[in-house]
């Protein structure tokens, strides 16, 4: 047997090797969505100062293959054999996946205040109704039953709604549980938070319609959370909601000044499905009711969560303007929107209160 | 290069063990010393040449120091050697900080050099050190300069050790043999030592990272932090020692072993019998015996073994901490030497609680930033300074990794060969176990693959040595 355990380590190193010199590399990992490393040059001052190694190093790990094989294989040996809580900060409890998302960042929850509190004393007056809305993480309807650490979700509010004293408080996270968010994915699952919406809409001081036709995505939607946990794991269905106020409605991409639609069904079918709703991550977007009631404008400051609840509102506005300050320094957002006579709504989720380095 | 990363375990290794078995006898020497030159460029592209002057330098004063020897011009040469090979140790690795201590005594401010570590270089020194050294005792100098700097630069042992005396390999350099027995003996050894640094050493290392990086401390954290540390620093530096071992043997070397399951100790000198036997043993013969070794009076008995252990503290690291941590140790064996020995054999539950107390403390200082932050972790321990007793964080990194605590403890005791070992008694048992061992290696090295290209926690502790 001593001879099968030699050959079998050559046949497995040359296999290996062959297979990592030859076989095509991607450069794409869907799975990650990330792009993967290439192939650093090879140039006598690359190699001299060490930086061809080390790229070569990444480039090897990126490109090795059958990667999204192996890292199930490390996913299932580490939550199956180790039993551990989770794999690279990802767990999977009662089908749904969540990232540890912990301990309670008070520097950054601080850092979002003072951005907020900005654009409050920059930009607005008295004349503008302020309101603050903070959505729940996954994690907050599933770390404790699950046995996985989970912050004080209620500390977290609290010391929110204390900081923001300039703002009205909503609180929305009673009407939230965990099947109202996606079980591979960061994001809440639109169909399901059109009590939220109402909600806010009822603090704010208007009324939507209840006009609602229910589509579902043909296609299987695999959130981001599913390339991170590498588990073999059931895909969501995409479920997104229309009115009929709809049709009366022009959207607006402000980043890149051109009309665009509710709902982008190219990104629908693309790789983040969830970006779908107005098209995903942009810094500017202006929603305009052409055939609304009043004129009754609000402007929201949001994360990627706002982009699935901002159709669920526009039947309250004549207009509604979607900001990303992750994306658009507030410091030139008086070029491009106006306050006047608008509510405002600070909508953020705790993952990015948490990790306001975002924040620009 | 790491041993644990993609780039070595799928480009290098099946490279050089191809173009090793394809040359002829006269040539593998030649073959493994340009890819250990490589190996090592890839690493520290800039200080092959400083490596190579080293080399270039030991075998010259070994050919001057066996044609002088027994004359005072061969003891000139020896002790020109060694001072140029420690000099270069002292510039790169600890001019810094006498610079630091010099600037903090005189209240001066000379800059720092800030150079960096070239890898590897306390072992190749006290490598060099020791073939001079065993040359001037009587050992034959290497003519032939290609052996000579496959010896220094071999690259299972270049990095981390173990540290292989010139006179251990002499023979092997010139005339080894290689069958397939030792060759899968070898790949054996070096899957686990690869099993132990990425699936045990690493995942400990990221329970000692996710504490220090908590603003939750606890004495329950203070403990698994401790606990955890004393197994990671184990299972890092003997499971590289195994690879080297293991790849020594698929190149037909017979390398000494570096570790003896440390942690069974029933003593403190037990204790360095088993963990890094070859420093010790190197420590023991160019060090302490030259200066008298037992054979003098008490008194200087100590000043030895103190001068040993704050030199091997230092070996580890240009820092305080690293020279408590030995001059600790040095403590502890005077004390047993003294006294406590004899008390030690009495109570075997009580001398394995003392070993691993005493080593847990001594391994919070050797992993402490400065000696600050050691007498602080000293103290969570015990809940000084207000810590709590249990915070939700360490009470989950504990169910986190308790499995993987688990499978540390018992791999850190001889269960598992003494288990095997049993098994073998049988002829049955022995043939299910050479039927399954080749499978089970290859799973292991599927796993160990998944856990390389998922994970970007691979550091490799003794580098910094």
């Amino acid at each position: 047997m001593k001879k099968v355990t030699c050959i079998l380590f050559a046949v497995f190193l040359a296999a290996g090797f062959l297979l990592c010199v030859f076989l095509p590399k991607a450069q794409y990992s869907d799975s990650e969505r990330r792009k993967l490393a290439s192939m650093p040059t090879f140039q006598a001052q690359n190699i001299w100062n060490g930086r061809f190694m080390t790229d070569f190093e990444t480039y090897a790990v990126d490109t090795f293959p059958f990667r999204t094989a192996f890292r199930t294989l490390k996913a299932v040996t580490a939550t199956n054999v180790f039993f551990k809580k989770d794999n690279n900060d990802i767990y999977v409890s009662d089908g749904f996946i969540a990232a540890v998302e912990y301990p309670f960042n008070e520097d950054s929850l601080n850092r979002a205040v003072k951005r907020f509190r900005y654009i409050y004393e920059t930009y607005l007056t008295k004349n503008n109704k302020v309101f603050l809305s903070i959505i729940p993480d996954k994690n907050c309807f599933l770390a404790k039953d699950s046995g996985h650490l989970s912050m004080d979700y209620r500390e977290f509010e609290e010391q929110m709604k204390q900081k923001m004293d300039f703002a009205q408080y909503i609180s929305i996270s009673e009407l939230l549980e965990k099947d109202d968010y996606y079980k591979t994915d960061t994001h809440w699952r639109q169909e399901k938070i059109i009590d939220v919406a109402e909600r806010l809409a009822q603090n704010m001081g208007t009324t939507l319609s209840s006009n609602y036709k229910l589509h579902t995505l043909t296609h299987d939607f695999y959130g981001v959370y599913y390339g991170q946990a590498a588990l073999p794991l059931e895909s969501d269905v995409l479920q997104y909601v229309t009115q009929d106020v709809f049709d009366e409605c022009y959207v607006y991409d402000g980043q890149n000044n051109k009309e665009i639609t509710m709902y982008d069904m190219e990104k629908a079918a693309g790789r983040d499905p969830y970006e779908m709703f107005l098209s995903g991550s942009l810094s500017l977007v202006i929603l305009n009711n052409l055939k609304a009631q009043e004129d009754k404008k609000l402007i929201v400051f949001r994360d990627s969560f706002g982009s699935s609840i901002a159709p669920l509102l526009i039947s309250g506005y004549s207009q509604i303007t979607l900001v990303d300050i992750r994306y658009i320094q507030p410091d030139y957002l008086g070029q491009f929107v106006h306050f006047d006579n608008c509510d405002v709504l600070f909508l953020y989720s705790t993952l990015v209160l948490n990790n306001s380095e975002t924040l620009k | 290069m790491l041993f644990s990363s993609i780039t070595f375990l799928y480009y290098f290794l099946p490279l050089t063990i191809g173009l090793y078995f394809l040359f002829p006898k006269c040539l593998k020497n030649m073959v493994l010393l340009l890819s250990s030159l490589l190996f090592y460029a890839w690493g520290e592209p800039k200080y092959i040449l400083l490596m190579g002057s080293s080399i270039v330098l030991g075998y010259g004063f070994g050919l001057l120091v066996e044609k002088y020897r027994g004359k005072k011009l061969g003891q000139v040469f020896c002790i020109l050697s060694v001072i140029i090979s420690l000099s270069f140790l002292v510039y790169f690795k600890y001019v810094d900080f006498f610079i630091t201590n010099f600037n903090a005594i005189t209240g001066l401010n000379i800059p720092l050099l800030k150079v960096v570590l070239p890898i590897g270089i306390s072992f190749y020194t006290f490598q060099m050190i020791s073939y001079i050294v065993d040359i001037y005792r009587g050992e034959e100098a290497q003519k032939n300069i290609i052996y000579m700097a496959a010896y220094i630069a071999m690259f299972p042992q270049l990095i981390a050790g173990p540290i292989v005396r010139y006179s251990d390999i002499a023979k092997q350099l010139e005339t080894r043999t290689h069958s397939w027995d030792m060759a899968a003996e070898g790949i054996r050894r070096f899957v686990s030592g690869l099993a132990k640094k990425v699936l045990l050493a690493n995942q400990l290392g990221e329970l000692c990272n996710v504490f220090r990086g908590s603003d939750e401390k606890s004495v329950l954290f203070y403990w698994l932090y401790a606990f955890a540390f004393g197994l990671h620093i184990y299972f890092d530096f003997s499971g590289y020692s195994d690879m080297a071992i293991g790849l020594g043997k698929i190149f037909g070397f017979r390398f000494l072993e570096n570790f003896n399951y440390p942690y069974i100790s029933a003593s403190i000198t037990e204790f360095w019998r088993r963990w890094h036997i070859s420093l010790g043993s190197w420590f023991r013969d160019y060090v302490y015996i030259p200066l008298g070794g037992n054979r003098v009076k008490r008194g200087r008995q100590f000043f030895n073994i103190l001068m040993v252990w704050m030199l091997t503290g230092f070996w580890h690291g240009a820092a305080w901490n690293f020279i408590v941590w030995g001059l600790f140790f040095a403590i502890l064996l005077m004390i047993e030497k003294v006294w406590l020995l004899k008390y030690l054999k009495k109570s075997k539950v009580f001398s394995h609680i003392y070993v691993l107390f005493f080593v847990m403390i001594s391994f919070i200082i050797f992993n402490a930033q400065d000696m600050g932050q050691a007498f602080l972790d000293i103290k969570g321990l015990f809940g000084i300074d207000g810590v709590p007793i249990v915070s939700a964080q360490a009470l989950y990194c504990l169910s986190s990794f308790f499995v993987i605590l688990i499978i540390a403890v018992i791999g850190a005791t001889p269960a598992v060969p003494y288990g095997i070992k049993m098994v073998c008694h049988k002829p049955i048992g022995e043939k299910i176990i050479n039927r399954i061992e080749p499978f089970v290696l290859m799973v292991l090295l599927l796993v160990i693959t998944a856990y390389l290209v998922d994970g970007s926690f691979n550091p490799f502790l003794y580098f910094r040595f």
